[in-house]
């Protein structure tokens, strides 16, 4: 047995750093102090672990027993959940370190990190001096990966909220296969699409801190059983070779920047180069999967978040909730002062989606996109979906059957904080048109960051992020697949 | 008391299905972290409860008004008029708080009926919607709604799914309740009512029993239980959030209050025969909403519930905590309607609500200000699928349904249906195993008897023997210290003519009395209790001294040859005589020979 201790003082200044960053220090509540120090036995076997003595950012709305977890929203002020996510639990066995909590947009809604109750994370680069968005809702753990607090961090991802990070900040984000990682612990905003990602430097990194949480977790139901796991062994074992890459036509649409398609194609012809065969897809329902994306996220997180009122835990505004005055529904003030502007605006496109007047135009259209927009994907891929009846499978493509999909993991480079401000809510929603599908169905997808080409990267800041979020996506199950061609991507851009 | 045999086995031992996990975290973390809260409530009893002991009085009372055929509590003329123009058509909704040991969807103990649990200890972090918990099922739980779902007769569906019902109230910690809205997982049964559940004879319209559909059972969560501390405080106790419960829904197909009550009368014996059930309507472990609708007789109304077309606008009133409740409530709300109709005014649908005690229901809310729920499918929760090998299992091992108890007795022990009624209901249905065993007992004692004659000699000292012991001296059943085998040999004693009846009802006391350890035989024996006969001088001895007593009677009878006075000198006789000694047909034979002398 090998007992791994890190000792808590090394890291005082490392914590200042890691608040200034990631948690505007006057807000941290008093015991946010990160807690460095592990006792952790790890067997002779798992000497050689990877994760031992490895500082992880754990992204706030994934709770700890030792540190406040308020998912960046004034409604949970305050609050210390009396037990560990089974992430972070998992990641403590396995001789890891929680470095710091990483601030979030507000239960993970929105996609730049600045809409969190302590205040806006901050990105590292800057374009022209002006600020650039870190990408959300795991801003506060990219942040952490590129400032190297942090060797690994943990993420959500609900939409592309690891992946849209991982691109505006240049490292890699990977979210597995829906049910793959458990939730249990995780503060749930639509807990059909809720998936634990993990954000990191490099892909083997992200792949070994996935190896350890890769374990199935009695405590949440939909996370994968051990009878699941086996059917998915196949596909694990796919000996690496030359890889059939589709391009899905309908992500190569008029918003795209650029240099998100230069940076797209060149991969793309790299790889060509490289032996693997490029076969060009449809998926005719993308578009409509944002749409549908939009209607039952909000439906869920109406539902959701509807036992905050204030009355076990976090912040409870003064006076009597059951008779207010004005006449005001309960817990209208409560929740009125305790969500931001965002989350109102959610709940209550939710509540509107899932009311008896609108259900069968909103949520119950909504479903069926969903379901179709998985279709488009079970055509394209040469692996079986696992989840699906073989008798309900649609007919593959046949010539055009694919391994994995290569896409960008958005539309364009970071925008600048004071673009943001001028855009309306449907503009910004526009961003995660590339992540949502692969969300809807619970692919596995990870964003690589592939470097601008020189040409391009002359041209810009160099204080500006210089690379693109390259997306591959894989049929459900996939994960080492995605891993591993995530690997050969990066291989390519390896500086030797 | 020294004897062999028979104690009785414990009544329906529950399979202890305890399907544990190793969820986390223990519920007493959360519990002290609520109580860190000041969410701490003193136990009070429940509200409305009326006892046990007064419901019945009240039935039974009823029944007796009833039977005079005055059809219920003051109903003059007008009333009966007004009835006879108006149909009143009522559907009730029953939810039952599960006999299970854990909660619906965590492994927290289930103890919401045991008052003495100190408030929110029992809670696991779903129970109290910590952020990031989730919902387990506990598949235990399912087995005692199948078995209510397979004594009522119903359909269990192979698949059902889990709903969220979404509204704010501060009993409901997740902001919605899971229940099984699209999906439930028993639908069509039905629930049969004889005039003896109580049903009024104008309902059962000549019929021996009637038959009310059971539309679906659902199972759902319970509320956290709140008490107001006026103006504006509520204490909150978890301890019964998430406890699982049965929605048992049934079609509108009652038509007068007295039934509505004996529904519910009538499903609470059966959740708690078959042990789906332990707490009753008294202590809030049952409570019921009530559909009303009135419509004129001979007209049908434009309306249509749960596929029964033709009725009018309904109210529901919601909450009624007692049998009393529903029934006064209903005949309230009856009468509310015919007024507001024969006024010419028409009926809103709105939820109304009744407290004990009042003449009126009063409006809760109307139309605009009903919730939308918002039903949506629980993405956390996979669909529940239910093979068909568990409910065969379960029909086969399901404990006997109280009428089929009570068919039974009549007809294996010769009681009647009153007496098998009685015995079936009385003490957890232990004076009916006791009255088994002591059947079984009398066979090799009396072998010339049959059984039913053996049965209706159990069963008459079990229900009016001991029960009349038992009122005299103020006991309760479980006072009781003899064992079947002591009231067989009493009876056997008896019926052999060994002792007198006086005897018998003796040694019932001395086996009760704990006074000895001694068998009956040996009691008999030791204090000479054996029932001695009277020898022929003896017999002649006491019709002489009666006869000389009664020289008219005499003279009557051998001058007039009235020779039915023969039987007034027995009749004498064996009053004179002490107790049980005279056996008529010797009495008889001196007198007759004593008179031809």
């Amino acid at each position: 047995m090998l007992a791994v201790r890190c000792r808590p003082s090394s890291f005082c200044s490392l914590r200042r750093v890691l608040l200034k960053h990631h948690v505007r220090a006057e807000k941290a509540p008093t015991g946010r102090a990160p807690l460095f120090h592990t006792s952790t036995r790890v067997a002779k076997a798992g000497v050689n672990d990877t994760l031992i003595g490895k500082y992880i950012a754990v992204k706030d709305n994934i709770v700890t027993a030792d540190q406040p977890t308020i998912a960046s929203s004034r409604i949970l002020d305050g609050y210390t959940s009396p037990f560990d996510a089974t992430v972070v639990k998992q990641l403590r066995a396995a001789g890891a370190a929680i470095s710091s909590k990483a601030s979030l947009d507000e239960f993970g809604m929105g996609s730049h990190s600045q809409t969190a109750f302590e205040g806006a994370v901050r990105s590292p680069f800057t374009r022209n001096g002006e600020a650039l968005s870190p990408g959300g809702s795991s801003g506060g753990s990219a942040v952490a990966v590129v400032d190297k607090s942090a060797w690994a961090a943990l993420g959500t991802d609900t939409g592309g909220s690891v992946r849209l990070p991982a691109a505006y900040c240049g490292v890699v984000g990977f979210k597995p296969s829906y049910g793959r990682l458990s939730r249990w612990g995780v503060i749930q905003y639509a807990n059909s699409l809720d998936t634990v990602g993990v954000l990191a430097g490099s892909v083997a990194d992200a792949e070994s801190v996935f190896e350890k949480l890769d374990h199935h977790d009695a405590r949440d139901p939909t996370s994968l059983p051990a009878t699941v796991r086996k059917r998915l062994m196949p596909c694990n074992k796919e000996k690496p070779g030359p890889l059939r890459i589709g391009i899905p036509r309908e992500y190569n649409i008029s918003e795209l920047t650029p240099p998100v398609h230069d940076t797209w194609i060149s991969a793309l012809s790299a790889l060509r180069s490289a032996g693997h065969t490029l076969v060009p897809v449809s998926l005719p329902t993308t578009r409509q999967a944002l749409s549908a994306y939009y209607v039952l996220a909000p439906a869920e997180a109406s539902s959701n978040l509807a036992k905050y009122d204030g009355i076990r835990y976090g912040q409870r505004t003064p006076g009597s909730d059951a008779s207010p005055a004005e006449g005001l529904p309960l817990y209208a003030k409560t929740r009125g002062e305790g969500f931001g502007e965002e989350v109102r605006q959610r709940i209550l496109l939710g509540a509107y989606a899932l009311s008896s007047e609108a259900i069968d135009n909103y949520f119950i259209q909504a479903q069926k996109v969903r379901r179709l927009v998985q279709r488009d994907f079970d055509r394209v891929f040469i692996a079986r979906n696992p989840l699906i009846e073989p008798t309900e499978m649609p007919e593959l493509e046949g010539v055009a059957a694919v391994d994995i999909l290569i896409t960008p993991t958005a539309p364009t480079l970071p925008p600048t904080i004071a673009e943001l401000k001028r855009q309306t809510s449907v503009e910004s929603y526009m961003l995660d048109v590339f992540t949502v599908p692969a969300s809807l169905a619970g692919l596995p997808a990870i964003s690589v960051p592939v470097p601008l080409s020189p040409a391009l990267g002359d041209s810009m800041d160099k204080h500006d992020v210089r690379s693109v979020g390259i997306q591959i996506l894989g049929q459900f199950g996939t994960d080492s697949l995605v891993l591993h061609a995530a690997k050969v991507l990066e291989g390519i851009y390896a500086r030797p | 008391m020294n004897v062999p045999g028979v104690r009785f086995r414990p009544l329906k031992a529950l399979p202890a299905l305890l399907n544990r996990s190793r969820a986390t975290p223990r519920p007493c973390y959360v519990s002290k972290w609520l109580q860190s809260r000041g969410l701490q409530v003193s136990t009070a009893p429940p509200a409305n409860a009326v006892p046990l002991r007064k419901h019945l009085k009240d039935e039974a009372k009823r029944k007796k008004a009833d039977a005079k055929g005055l059809g219920g509590p003051r109903r003059d003329g007008a009333v009966t008029a007004r009835l006879q123009k108006w149909e009143l058509t009522v559907g009730i909704e029953v939810h039952a708080e599960l006999n299970t040991a854990c909660k619906l969807f965590s492994s927290a103990t289930a103890a919401s009926g045991d008052i003495t649990a100190v408030p929110n200890s029992n809670v696991a972090a779903f129970d109290a919607a910590l952020p990031g918990s989730q919902p387990q099922f506990q598949v235990a739980t399912l087995l005692p709604a199948l078995r209510a779902a397979i004594a009522l007769g119903c359909d269990v569906q192979r698949k059902s799914g889990w709903d969220r019902k979404h509204y704010f109230h501060w009993d409901q910690p997740n902001g919605y309740q899971i229940t099984q809205y699209y999906q439930p997982f028993a639908k069509d049964g039905t629930l049969k009512l004889t005039a003896e559940d109580g049903v009024p004879r104008e309902d059962l319209l000549g019929a021996h029993s009637l038959s009310i559909g059971i539309k679906q059972i659902q199972m759902e969560q319970d509320t956290a239980k709140t008490s107001h501390h006026p103006p504006s405080n509520y204490h909150i106790d978890y301890n019964r959030s998430g406890h699982p419960l049965i929605e048992i829904i049934t079609l509108p197909h009652i038509h007068s209050p007295q039934t509505a009550a004996a529904v519910v009368r009538k499903l609470q014996g059966l959740l708690k025969a078959i042990d789906a059930c332990t707490t009753g309507m008294e202590l809030g472990g049952l409570r019921a909403d009530v559909n009303v609708s009135v419509r004129q007789r001979g007209t049908t109304g434009s309306l249509s519930y749960s596929g029964v077309a033709g009725l009018g606008q309904r109210t529901e009133i919601k909450n009624l905590s007692s049998f009393k409740a529903v029934e006064d409530a209903i005949v309230a709300e009856r009468d509310r309607q015919i007024s507001v109709l024969e006024a010419g005014g028409a009926i809103a649908g709105e939820t109304r609500g009744w407290s004990l005690g009042s003449t009126e229901t009063k409006r809760l809310r109307g139309k605009e200000g009903e919730v939308d729920y918002r039903y949506m499918p629980d993405a956390d929760l996979p669909p529940l699928f239910i093979g068909n090998d568990l409910i065969d299992h379960l029909r086969s091992s399901l404990p006997e349904l109280p009428d089929a108890t009570m068919e039974r007795v009549q007809r294996e022990y010769g009681l009647t249906e009153k007496d098998a009624r009685t015995i079936v209901a009385l003490d957890n249905g232990e004076r009916l195993e006791f009255m088994e065993a002591t059947e079984e007992l009398l066979q090799p004692r009396l072998p010339t008897n049959d059984s039913l004659e053996l049965g209706r000699m159990a069963g008459n000292w079990v229900l009016h023997e001991i029960g009349g012991f038992l009122t005299a001296n103020s006991l309760s059943w479980s006072d009781l210290k003899m064992y079947p085998i002591d009231l067989a040999d009493i009876i056997a004693y008896l019926a052999r003519g060994e002792i007198t009846s006086r005897t018998a009802k003796q040694l019932l006391e001395y086996a009760n009395d704990g006074s000895t350890s001694r068998g009956i035989g040996d009691l008999i024996h030791d204090l000479g209790l054996q029932r001695r006969p009277l020898s022929d001088d003896e017999y002649t001895e006491l019709a002489r001294t009666i006869m000389n007593e009664n020289p008219g009677m005499v003279a009557a009878i051998k001058e007039k040859g009235q020779k039915g006075k023969i039987m007034w000198f027995v009749g004498q006789m064996m009053r004179r005589g002490e107790e049980e000694t005279i056996e008529p047909e010797k009495a008889k034979e001196v007198v007759e020979r004593i008179l031809a002398d």
